[in-house]
């Protein structure tokens, strides 16, 4: 029995669907012990139903590390399920099955098999389900009990699979289940058996030494499980062909294993696709591993994986070619293969998902004769226009499917020969702009993403060609003629075809185009929206040294002279605005258009109705004006180091800009930067203090002592205190940072809102200064505060970043009794004894008392009481062991100790005003006992 | 070959979403943790999964017309295989997370990576890849079945039968099985013989012995009628087949026959219960037509039926001509259109429908006012409010198998009606659905005579044959830009 519950708990359903939702944040709330125990008792709860235990399995099935952190408590868990197991009536298949699993998800998650208490474990594990799949068909349960022995293989199966080799050793008696049974399960044995043989074989072949009958020996092996596997795992097999694959060096006679492996695949017609798939490709392994088999043992499957309509088939065949190439596969099937995909790359009946993945095993073929081997995309020698002359996009396909068809299709036109290259990149030209016109029409947005992506990926193979891309040029600007809203688009395809395409001038001959098409606008046609797209557009160009600016300043000056901008005072426009005039200052071609710029800047500093940006203007005229070119691009560059320094200290003064946002903006850190340590208290000998004073006239201690608390915010707080430190070796962007402002989050309600706290600097070679972090308990309950922090580094920038969760464990909240220096010993002993009748005499519902026992070990009793309960010690008679604890928990709980050595065990009586507190003692205690030991609860608690 | 983790998620066009169900398989985690090392990303909770997700399928911020992280023009393109960043502290990407989009559902799995993910390999080295693929296929058939949408209580009951389903079919991460409508069958005895029982047939047949094969061809077609474009039209067919045959694995053996000088079937695609074949049906595909290997059957598929019924093989063929011929005009006279549709069905195809009928749309003009049109056969039906014409041709062509269409209609510009980015102007077309029984194009056919069963009691053999056609004549009288068709079902 463990400690009381409280309340009764809600109803599973909903708290399992809350677990499932966040279990982070629902572990925040309630311990993972306490759940996984509630989660324990509801299974052993006979009265639930077994919809709600098989709900309460799901749990730990998929989150078997989070409920059982630990090796020990996964250990407990194994073996709790177990009992519960061994006592579920034959008949509830079902909830076997369920536990079945989640024994061997906790088993295979949580132990590493090292303790000797897991090994014990282990085996019962591996006892339990190898007992299941003896049961061959049915002969001993009836056939309800069937998906029990196919779980049973399938958890054997994962056993293997995470501990490869564990059953190399039983591979005979594995070999015979598998040729016994008869029922659909034989593909559940088949699969175990391969696997394992497939271990088996791998651990062999990295043996130095292999002895004439080892082969042999493996086959025929039927002894016990090899624990080894489980401390020192075999290493993954290389399946990439960069690695070296492990080969069994062995003239040895292969018979056995190659009439093993052709069973098999004789077989494997019985098993379901995707068994079938995954039987061969175990089986390809071990044949490249025993180069003695020959892969000519696949030839009979062939034909029939060949014609699949099955992708999972199709895909085992190419890893076959891949592995096996010229040995198992001639030219011919090699062509056969690639037709078979480009086929089926657009086959009506297959779905888009798959179409997709064959044009990926079309760009990855394994070839016989493979040109690269780099594993990037290449064109098989074999794909001609002709052959994919079916995968032409068309307007049809959706957008997933036509961009990756252009994609294959450009890499084959890159390689094809002239007339076809002609032909081909024009219908490609030609599908582009059959996009481009409904993108015309107002296409949707997804219309419009996909044209642009399109429209990138036939720059990035076609870029040279400049029929097309003049064509193209020309056709994106009639589109902004018309859609000025797809400027950030444009821009976005200007971008990264300048990013990833540096050799291209295209880039700027758009933006020359675009910035044409845009001065020669008659402004009495322009919207507001329209201008800021523009303006948008015109900025781009600014910062292009090979374009022009002498149209654009033209334009603007028109545009404020003319138009009723300046009237109408606009801020963002004149924004806007000067965002153009900022990038035209920093051009090189700055003295083409000097004239004209400060005209414009001295319009703007006159005319325009706001005085944010006549202030703007006027800045930048004076810096036009009176500083030389290299001081102004010196002011106005973003430096490579420092730099944003002296651009923040112009923030104000400046517009709006990308290098400027990001002075001003908070970024995110890359990775954690601050951590708060746990300041360990400097063990202040607090021996305990007999005071002299006389304090006569109080009888009644509890009386006075609960007076107290009247007066509000009496001792209601705990102060936890931290060192700031760095985590660990951080970039030197953060060496010194000031200004940290630490802001912390509650993870639950069970505490007041914390107060952020601020630290004026970290610096790298400096102690870390001390934290003090002030809580406020509703509830003393343990918890975990979320910490994050703002600070500014040396170089002007803000950034913001995540700490480490900062746990609050059950003894940071305790504190000393509360009462005056003053009082002396006794009149705490008086406290104690008077708090202890209180709460024993239940005159609160609330109150519990409750025993906790446990071996005294190496360490005295007088070690433990001292070395955690010092501070809290109300009497200490050290000769007959007994102690008396009192700890406080604000704002007003207590929890009392009455400890005692008894002959064989120590004993501690515990009273609290609060029984939710008692789970928490329970496992403090333990944890500090650090012994095995139970738990009792008196029979009045 | 397992998949680490499986999710469904539900969402409607401008919704944030949610997962209406998902699946973890720790000790699948245990080992991609283990073969991943430094490179490890673990799954995130689920709803820190969504957000990235969406974005890398593009559906998220609908409003915005542009955002770089959803639309950025260089993000390559990886469907089906994303590579979803995840935000916050740790962030990380989980590649290869598959994922397939059903009307309002999104299917999704992660696979197993069991080779180092630095550099990252191509998909096709990945054997988990398709062993997800064909999970997410099972899922889908078993969430959404043949029909498509499938919303609220229903989905509700299929989602709540899922996990049973999955403890048979995917219990540790490994698939087993591909999922099916309905739950796994209860399973039956194991057989007396020492003949293993298929792991796909988990019963056997008792009763009376059955074979039902079913020939049904579909023909596509886009006929633009224009000399600079090509008319374009495919056949492909399929054969399924439901066969009740008592015995462990019965054998049976389907032979399709073409006519003497009918044009090869291709592309040809078995079911995995084919046990062998010949190379020679596998040949003729129809990307490649130089080698005029001219093997046209018969073509012989041998193979032990599983219980339910099944697509035994599909294939395509190249016909000479379309079925039916059509040409569409449009003029823009002041404030109507004037239509003139002829259509002309193909001496050769049997003028017997179980229908026929045309549908002729009208986009960016706003619902059909006038409607002043005369057909020479049939009927015509009117949707105003969706400026559609539906000319009802019925079971017959007349004598001269040739129909026409002609008149004018006029629209009310007032209220939008419906749009289409592709059919302005005068661009549109005309689609045309039909079916007529017993009639395959490419000629293929199966009798009863083609079906050999190798089992104790004498079958009835049942056999049909249908067409399914669907065929779009586009029109434009201007210039044509672009090519048309609008896909049905």
């Amino acid at each position: 029995p463990g400690p009381p519950m409280a309340a009764p708990p809600s109803p599973w359903l909903q708290r399992v669907a809350s677990f499932s939702r966040s279990p982070s944040r629902f572990l925040s709330r309630a311990s993972a012990d306490v759940f996984l125990a509630e989660l324990l008792r509801g299974l052993r709860d006979e009265r639930a139903a077994e919809s709600t235990q098989v709900l309460l399995l799901s749990l730990l099935q998929e989150y078997p590390t989070l409920l059982c952190p630990f090796s020990s408590a996964g250990e407990e868990t194994c073996t709790a399920l177990m009992a519960i197991y061994a006592q579920v009536p034959h008949k509830a298949v079902n909830f076997k099955c369920h536990l079945m699993l989640a024994i061997t998800n906790v088993f295979i998650c949580t132990s590493s098999a090292t303790g000797e208490g897991e090994v014990k474990v282990a085996e019962r594990v591996l006892d339990l389900l190898i007992q299941t799949v003896q049961d061959t068909n049915d002969h001993k349960d009836s056939i309800t009990c069937r998906p029990l022995r196919a779980l049973a293989c399938d958890c054997l199966r994962e056993m293997e699979a995470c501990y490869p080799g564990l059953l190399s050793q039983k591979l005979e008696a594995l070999y015979f289940l598998k040729q016994q049974e008869t029922s659909t399960l034989h593909q559940a044995y088949a699969l175990l058996y391969t696997v394992a043989l497939k271990n088996a074989v791998h651990l062999l072949s990295r043996q130095k030494a292999i002895a004439e009958g080892d082969l042999k020996n493996l086959l025929s092996g039927n002894e016990g499980f090899v624990w080894k596997v489980m401390e020192k795992p075999l290493p993954p097999f290389p399946l990439s062909s960069t690695e070296q694959i492990p080969v069994l060096q062995t003239s040895a006679e292969t018979r056995e294993l190659k009439s093993v492996v052709s069973l098999l695949l004789e077989e494997s017609y019985l098993l379901t696709a995707v068994s079938q798939s995954a039987l061969l490709r175990e089986l390809i392994q071990v044949v490249v591993m025993v180069q003695a088999l020959s892969p000519a043992l696949f030839k009979s499957q062939l034909l029939r994986l060949f014609g699949t309509m099955e992708i999972s088939l199709l895909h085992s065949t190419l890893l076959m070619k891949g592995t096996f190439t010229d040995s198992l596969f001639t030219t011919e099937d090699e062509n056969f293969l690639l037709k078979r995909l480009v086929g089926m790359a657009q086959h009506p009946l297959l779905s888009s998902a798959h179409k997709l993945f064959c044009m990926d095993c079309i760009l990855h073929f394994p070839e016989n004769r493979p040109i690269s081997c780099n594993g990037e995309e290449s064109l098989p020698v074999l794909v001609t226009p002709r052959l994919a002359a079916s995968l032409l996009p068309t307007v049809f396909n959706d957008s997933g499917t036509m961009l990756r068809r252009l994609r294959l299709l450009s890499l084959v036109y890159l390689e094809a020969d002239e007339d076809e290259v002609e032909k081909g990149v024009g219908y490609l030209f030609d599908h582009l702009m059959a996009l481009w016109k409904i993108v015309d029409n107002y296409g949707t947005r997804e219309v419009t993403a996909t044209f642009f992506r399109a429209a990138y990926t036939f720059l990035y193979y076609f870029y040279p060609n400049e029929k097309f891309t003049s064509d193209l040029t020309k056709s994106l600007c009639e589109l902004y003629s018309r859609q000025s809203q797809l400027a950030p688009n444009m821009i976005n395809l200007i971008d990264r075809t300048q990013e990833n395409l540096p050799e291209s001038g295209w880039p700027i001959r758009l933006l020359q185009a675009l910035q044409t098409q845009i001065v020669e606008l008659p402004l009495s046609q322009m919207t507001t929206q329209s201008l800021c797209w523009h303006l948008k557009v015109l900025g781009r160009v600014a910062k292009e040294s090979q374009v022009s600016q002498k149209t654009t300043v033209r334009f603007l000056l028109n545009l404020l002279a003319s138009s009723g901008l300046c009237g109408s005072g606009d801020w963002r426009m004149g924004n806007a605005v000067l965002a153009v005039c900022r990038h035209l200052l920093r051009h090189p071609g700055l003295d083409q258009v000097f004239i004209e710029l400060s005209d414009l800047l001295q319009f703007t500093m006159h005319h325009y109705e706001d005085m944010d940006i006549q202030d703007h203007a006027r800045f930048y005229y004076t810096l036009l004006t009176n500083l030389s070119r290299e001081k102004l691009s010196g002011v106005l560059d973003k430096g490579p180091e420092g730099g944003q320094a002296k651009v923040r200290s112009l923030s104000s003064l400046m517009a709006e800009s990308e290098e400027l946002s990001s002075c001003l903006t908070i970024h995110p850190t890359r990775g954690p930067v601050l951590h708060l340590l746990k300041h360990q208290l400097n063990g202040v000998a607090s021996e305990l203090q007999n005071s002299r004073s006389e304090h006569s006239g109080v009888e009644d201690y509890l009386k006075t002592y609960r007076d107290q608390f009247l007066s509000p915010g009496f001792s209601s707080d705990i102060v936890l205190k931290f060192h700031l430190t760095f985590a660990g070796e951080v970039e030197a962007l953060y060496h010194k940072l000031f200004c940290i402002c630490l802001h912390f989050e509650l993870t639950d309600s069970n505490y007041e809102e914390v107060t952020d706290i601020d630290v004026p600097c970290l610096l790298k070679d400096r102690k870390p200064p001390v934290v003090s972090l002030t809580l406020t308990p509703r509830q003393p309950y343990p918890m975990v505060l979320r910490a994050s922090a703002i600070f500014s580094t040396e170089d002007g920038l803000s950034w913001r970043t995540q700490l480490a969760d900062v746990p609050v464990a059950f003894p940071d909240v305790f504190l000393p009794l509360p009462v005056p220096v003053s009082w002396s010993l006794e009149a705490r002993g008086r406290l104690f004894d008077q708090l202890w009748r209180a709460m024993s005499s239940r005159e609160s519902s609330q109150s519990a008392i409750s025993l906790f026992c446990f071996q005294v070990g190496e360490k005295p009793l007088s070690d433990i009481v001292q070395s955690h309960f010092h501070r809290y010690l109300v009497s200490a008679q050290s000769s007959q062991e007994h102690y008396k604890v009192l700890l406080f928990l604000p704002p007003k709980f207590h929890i009392l100790f009455d400890i005692k050595n008894a002959e064989d065990a120590a004993r501690v009586n515990i009273a609290t005003d609060s029984w939710n507190l008692l789970p928490y003692i329970n496992s403090y205690l333990k944890s500090i006992t650090d012994l095995d030991s139970v738990t009792v609860p008196s029979p009045e608690a | 070959m397992s998949i680490r983790a499986l999710w469904v998620i539900s969402h409607e066009k401008g919704e944030c979403g949610t997962v209406s169900f998902s699946r973890r398989y720790p000790t699948v985690e245990r080992r991609a943790r283990g073969l991943a090392g430094r490179r490890y990303v673990p799954i995130p909770e689920d709803s820190d999964l969504l957000r990235p997700l969406l974005t890398e399928l593009g559906v998220t911020d609908p409003e915005k017309p542009f955002v770089t992280s959803r639309d950025d023009c260089a993000r390559p393109q990886r469907s089906p295989a994303l590579e979803v960043h995840l935000e916050g502290q740790d962030g990380g990407t989980l590649w290869p997370l598959l994922a397939i989009t059903q009307g309002e559902l999104i299917l999704a799995c992660l696979p197993l990576v069991e080779v180092p993910l630095e550099p990252q390999p191509p998909l096709p080295s990945l054997p988990s890849v398709s062993q997800g693929l064909s999970l997410l296929a099972g899922l889908q058939t078993f969430i959404c079945g043949a029909g498509g949408r499938v919303e609220g209580d229903l989905l509700a009951s299929r989602l709540a039968l899922l996990p049973a389903v999955l403890l048979q079919t995917c219990p540790l991460g490994t698939p087993l099985d591909t999922l099916q409508l309905g739950l796994p069958p209860a399973p039956s005895p194991a057989p007396a013989g020492p003949q293993k029982q298929p792991a796909w047939k988990p019963g056997v047949h008792r009763g009376r012995a059955v074979v039902n094969v079913a020939l049904s061809e579909q023909v596509r077609s886009m006929q633009y009628g224009s000399r600079t474009k090509q008319d374009l039209w495919d056949v492909f067919g399929t054969v399924t087949c439901k066969c009740e045959l008592e015995g462990v694995l019965p054998n049976v053996t389907v032979t399709l026959c073409l006519p003497p000088n009918g044009s090869p079937l291709q592309d040809v695609l078995v079911h995995p219960c084919v046990t062998s074949l010949d190379s020679s049906v596998l040949t003729a595909n129809s990307i490649d037509d130089s080698d005029g290997s001219s093997f046209s059957g018969p073509y012989k598929f041998p193979f032990s039926p599983p219980l339910e019924p099944f697509r035994l093989c599909s294939y395509t063929s190249q016909v000479p001509v379309p079925p039916i011929l059509g040409s569409y005009q449009l003029k823009e006279e002041e404030s109507q259109l004037k239509l003139t549709v002829s259509l002309k069905l193909h001496e050769s195809v049997r003028n017997s429908f179980e229908y026929c009928e045309a549908h002729l749309p009208f986009f960016n003009r706003g619902p059909l006012n006038i409607v002043d049109v005369r057909v020479s056969a049939g009927q015509l039906e009117v949707s105003r409010e969706k400026s559609l014409l539906v000319w009802v041709l019925g079971q017959k062509f007349p004598k001269s198998l040739e129909a026409t269409l002609g008149g004018t209609v006029a629209f009310s510009g007032q209220s939008p009606g419906p749009v289409d980015p592709l059919c302005t102007g005068l661009t549109a077309y005309i689609k045309l659905y039909f079916r007529v029984p017993d009639l395959t194009l490419s000629g293929c056919s199966v009798d009863q005579h083609s079906v050999q069963v190798y089992s104790s009691a004498k079958p009835r053999i049942t056999t049909c044959e249908c067409q399914h056609t669907k065929s779009t004549n586009a029109h434009k009288s201007l210039t044509v830009r672009t090519h048309m068709k609008k896909c049905t079902h």
